[in-house]
């Protein structure tokens, strides 16, 4: 075969291998590239409309005299303006399809990404074309892994936009697990962790149909156990007051006690401030990048170790 | 085939009926699915009966002992205590797992049961080997059909015996409603209509597609929007009562799932509850004179559960017999 190759293409191409692999998974997933540019434009498109709502939804939320008075608009209209509860519904909806981008992904990868590959054979058929077991997982997860935070970046980058100031009437608290997830870098880390968990699945059951369920299954735990003790991630603030103690309400409270200690009640609360933010996202995006990560190198090791 | 075994069993009175053999052959040919709905079932019962025993009292010694259940309740009533998480936790995760249902049996009927087996061949070995297309299809629908139905109906049954003891401790620490989406569903026969047509959905996707993951993802679609399509038209599906109330009496029975509410004019004309409405004079501004609400009242929910399940098990008709039909001009089969 390289004698062949050799002696028909004597020194006059170099050959493009990695063009042609990336053509190639290109090509194979179409139905998935094709599934997922129309939701990213559909996103982006909602995004975009829900962004142009955002001031006249506002307006719908502002103080009100009646009479009006100069400062303040009359109740009547403010109450006549329906924006506010489309533009509140709509961010709701998005922040839920980005903090599930994982679930699909998982199911993908794990399906037709993997495990039909290797179901069918297909694969084997690849190992043989000049291209190597390590080489071609790594292409198909390289290529998925770049569409999926472009695509889910791009998305969380709009939608902070879109939520304009944050009002937490109409978007939602920032510790809403919705709203938390969709907001930061952590909805890429969810997809990519969704990603490599199929992908090991795939490789382990090497059957399309039960990887599909196991990736899913994989991805619910993992999403429903970090929403579980996102609380936890970072160590939470304790106040103590005697009295009643009231706390702001972006406030996201973890615990509370009332204890009667010499006939006054000293309240105890843990919380996290709002300035707290960033640091449980960087927490819970390196957590899931180190499970992403976990996961691709024992894809590697298991398809390693099953090679002749 | 049949001469050698009239030879070799020459009068043998065991006679086994085509169909055991062809149930028999499913059943172990989904092993794996069937074993999965066994556990399924075992954990989402599991959790519905440790709520109903010792979740249940668990959480009410834990609310008495903090005086929430008392005139002055402190503000740390308002977050449940560990025992009452727990309690929380079963209930969700049975009927997590409920709902999850229509979803994971379109996914399967679509992919697994039907989709591969075409995809595969083996569905056109099987027609080959003494069972037709036709009763090929129908077993494959009445047998998941029958195991989907005995554990739904036991999960609906166990569900409404922790409902109806979920007497008023419960209901001050779980706030359900029997209107709750997810409650409405599993307190009446909505649950298994769903898995029904779920099945039958998935099986009718499987057919038109022939390939397991493409199948696979469609039916989940399909599914999604049909539960979707009917929790939306749920409050329409039988006509509502309307409570009108005066300005000043108080609002219809709190056991009621609202449908609509808004205000009347002297003419008896319904329009939006005005905003300035609390303010003195303000009603008699706009012309208005009472207040109207359109609800559900709880002996509703037996007529509702009713023509959802209809309209559920008409889906579910609808599908098989389209796979039916479809089956039958695609491979030219008498039944």
């Amino acid at each position: 075969m390289t004698a062949l190759t050799a002696a028909t293409t004597p020194a006059a191409r170099p050959v493009r291998h990695r063009g042609g692999l990336l053509r190639a998974v290109a090509r194979t997933h179409r139905t998935a590239l094709v599934l997922w540019l129309s939701a990213l434009a559909a996103a982006t498109a909602a995004l975009i409309w829900l962004h142009s709502l955002g001031d006249e939804a506002r307006d719908g939320m502002s103080a009100c005299a009646t009479p009006p008075t100069d400062r303040l608009p009359s109740c009547a209209a403010v109450e006549a303006i329906t924006a506010d509860e489309t533009y509140a519904n709509g961010i709701a909806v998005l922040a839920t399809v980005l903090s599930w981008v994982m679930f699909p992904v998982a199911a993908w990868a794990g399906g037709a990404l993997v495990g039909r590959e290797l179901e069918s054979g297909t694969a084997r058929l690849a190992w043989t074309q000049s291209v190597g077991p390590l080489r071609w997982l790594a292409v198909k997860l390289a290529v998925p892994a770049v569409l999926l935070t472009a695509g889910t970046g791009t998305l969380v980058l709009l939608n902070r936009w879109a939520r304009g100031d944050g009002d937490p009437d109409l978007v939602g608290d920032w510790y809403y697990p919705d709203a938390f997830v969709s907001t930061g870098p952590v909805a890429v880390a969810y997809a990519l962790a969704g990603l490599a968990l199929g992908a090991l699945a795939g490789l382990l059951w090497r059957r399309a149909l039960p990887a599909t369920g196991v990736a899913l299954a994989a991805a619910l735990l993992v999403h429903s156990v970090l929403e579980r003790h996102r609380e936890d991630l970072w160590p939470a603030v304790t106040r103590t007051e005697a009295g009643s103690l009231e706390l702001p309400r972006s406030a996201f409270q973890v615990a509370w006690a009332d204890t009667p200690r010499h006939g006054v009640t000293l309240t105890r609360a843990t919380f996290h401030p709002e300035s707290h933010f960033w640091p449980l996202q960087s927490m819970e995006t390196g957590l899931l990048l180190a499970v992403t990560a976990a996961a691709t190198a024992t894809a590697c090791l298991v398809l390693n170790r099953r090679l002749p | 085939m049949t001469a050698l075994d009239t030879l070799t069993t020459p009068a043998v009175p065991r006679r086994t009926s085509p169909s055991r053999g062809l149930v028999l052959a499913m059943l172990r040919l989904h092993r794996s699915a069937l074993l999965f709905w066994l556990g399924l079932v075992v954990v989402a019962a599991g959790a519905l009966l440790w709520a109903m025993g010792p979740g249940a009292d668990a959480a009410w010694t834990e609310y008495t002992d903090t005086g929430c259940d008392l005139s002055h309740p402190n503000l740390g009533c308002d977050i449940p205590g560990p025992a009452n998480s727990r309690y929380q936790t079963a209930v969700a995760v049975g009927i997590g797992l409920i709902r999850l249902l229509p979803l994971l049996t379109g996914a399967w009927a679509a992919g697994a049961l039907i989709g591969r087996e075409l995809e595969n061949g083996t569905a056109q070995l099987a027609w080959t080997q003494s069972v037709g297309p036709l009763r090929w299809l129908a077993a494959k629908l009445a047998v998941p059909a029958v195991l989907l139905m005995a554990g739904t109906l036991t999960l609906t049954l166990l569900h409404r015996m922790l409902w109806s003891s979920d007497l008023a401790p419960l209901g001050v620490m779980s706030w359900r409603a029997w209107y709750d989406d997810g409650t409405f569903e599993i307190n009446g026969t909505i649950a298994a209509a769903q898995a029904l047509a779920a099945l039958a959905i998935g099986v009718l996707v499987g057919l038109l597609l022939r390939r397991t993951l493409p199948a696979l993802g469609v039916a989940v679609l399909a599914v999604v929007s049909l539960v979707y399509v009917l929790d939306e038209v749920r409050p329409h599906l039988w006509p509502v009562k309307t409570a009108v109330r005066g300005l000043e009496d108080g609002t219809a029975g709190s056991d009621s799932m609202i449908v609509e509410t808004g205000a009347l004019t002297a003419s008896g004309a319904r329009v939006p509850i005005p905003s300035c409405s609390g303010e003195p004079g303000c009603d008699a501004r706009n012309g208005i004179t009472h207040y109207y609400a359109d609800y559900h009242p709880a002996s509703h929910f037996w007529p509702l559960q009713l023509m959802e399940t209809g309209l559920l098990l008409a889906v579910a008709a609808l599908a098989a017999a389209t796979a039916f039909v479809l089956l039958r001009r695609r491979t030219g089969a008498a039944v």
